[in-house]
């Protein structure tokens, strides 16, 4: 009886924790991209499952063979568009690194110009997420020698529809 | 030394409030919220207790400006423009002061929205009694800053014109790449003299990598192989030697840190 009431004494906390941690507004870390098997490679490997860092994270920043100016040439080289009118904006592609220098777990959001959020035509955002997938040069990184596995983003600027700047 | 420490100046004013001074002012419910802040201090800023502490600080003071900027800062870093300028929109409309000099650099800086950038500038300058000041790098003074994008938005005279006035200004020290800025833009309107004017002032003043190479540019065009070799030869052991435009936050710590030190010395 005494272990039934000490149970029933603990079973509301139980719960509250699991509603607390269902509730939370937010992942572990902004911007941590889960798993989806709609959209993700299950062979995609990540070396270090307990955290995923941030690029700048090691202080080297952006880290790509032949440096910004060798993506640049990528998009410039296989990016297409006509002019469409009014396909102004921002697009953020981002994605995962891991220690091998592979890539998964493409994600996109847009923006028009005044920071709403915008669809964009889909033979823009399709192109520009077939190049950043096709992109081979990312290094991996390390922190304290360590291999670490980590968040990368590319953000296109877009005026009717002509790529215009890439950043970071 | 005053003038260091004038160019370091953005870093003191963006650092963690004091309590005390809501304190001071009568405000008790942004005094506690703000000693609640101080709890996210041990957390990194994407961490989802970073997050929440701040939640917690808005619940008990929705008028507490700096949890809505520190919040929105994770964003800012990981590029989701969404979430941050709805969050530093919310800082600004709450103490533009403090947060809409930075709003108007993150949005050249981070994603060259150039024209979000110039209408917070002016704006600024329209509410402002005082000098606008830096960015939050130290790197530019804010009209400078508004220069360049007038300067990318392809309106170059007014680009220089801005540059001039505030290079001209009596107490402006120029900053770290400012006749670079001026030089690229007289370059870009082919008026080769008054660019290489600004370049010799920029390489006097830290010299570049990119400066030397806009420089070889314009010799190169000139037809003087001797100074465009010896410029571009320069441009790439500068650029060995990483000096660059863009120095890294890490750097600009160190120097304010020796700053600090200097200053503790004297």
């Amino acid at each position: 009886m005494i272990r039934f009431l000490k149970c029933l004494f603990l079973f509301p906390l139980f719960v509250f924790s699991q509603e607390k941690e269902a509730k939370s507004l937010y992942p572990n870390f902004v911007g941590d991209i889960e798993f989806n098997k709609e959209l993700d490679n299950e062979n995609f490997e990540l070396c270090f499952d307990k955290h995923i860092y941030q690029y700048f994270n090691d202080s080297n920043g952006f880290d790509y063979e032949g440096e910004k100016l060798a993506v640049e040439n990528e998009f410039s080289k296989e990016y297409k568009s006509k002019i469409i009118p009014n396909e102004t904006g921002l697009i953020r592609i981002n994605f995962i690194v891991n220690c091998k220098g592979q890539t998964d777990r493409f994600r996109l959001i847009a923006m028009d110009e005044d920071y709403n959020p915008k669809e964009f035509d889909k033979s823009i955002t399709e192109q520009l997420l077939r190049i950043a997938k096709s992109l081979k040069g990312w290094k991996g990184k390390q922190i304290k020698g360590n291999k670490i596995d980590y968040y990368q983003y590319l953000i296109f600027k877009i005026e009717n529809g002509q790529l215009k700047e890439i950043l970071p | 030394m005053k003038k260091i420490i004038l160019i370091f100046f953005p870093f003191l004013v963006f650092a963690q409030p004091n309590c005390n001074a809501y304190l001071y002012a009568g405000d008790t419910l942004q005094y506690k919220a703000c000693i609640l802040a101080e709890k996210a201090d041990k957390y990194y800023q994407f961490q989802r207790e970073f997050q929440e502490i701040f939640d917690e600080a808005i619940k008990i003071s929705p008028n507490f400006a700096y949890a809505y900027r520190e919040k929105s800062t994770a964003y800012l870093k990981s590029g989701d423009f969404l979430t941050w300028k709805k969050l530093i929109d919310k800082a600004v409309d709450l103490d533009y002061v403090q947060n809409l000099p930075y709003r108007a650099w993150c949005r050249y800086q981070f994603f060259k929205d150039y024209k979000g950038a110039i209408a917070d500038i002016e704006k600024l300058d329209s509410l402002a009694t005082y000098d606008i000041g830096y960015s939050i790098n130290g790197d530019y003074h804010l009209n400078i800053v508004k220069g360049v994008c007038y300067s990318v938005l392809n309106q170059k005279k007014k680009a220089i014109k801005i540059f001039l006035e505030q290079l001209n200004t009596k107490s402006y020290d120029a900053g770290l790449y400012d006749y670079y800025q001026l030089g690229v833009t007289y370059y870009q309107i082919k008026d080769y003299k008054n660019a290489l004017k600004s370049f010799e002032k920029q390489s006097q003043r830290n010299d570049i990598a990119e400066n030397a190479y806009y420089k070889s540019k314009i010799y190169k065009a000139l037809k003087n192989n001797q100074k465009y070799q010896e410029n571009k030869e320069l441009a790439l052991k500068l650029y060995a030697e990483n000096k660059k435009l863009q120095i890294r936050t890490r750097n600009i710590l160190i120097v304010f840190i020796i700053v600090l030190l200097l200053v503790n010395k004297n």
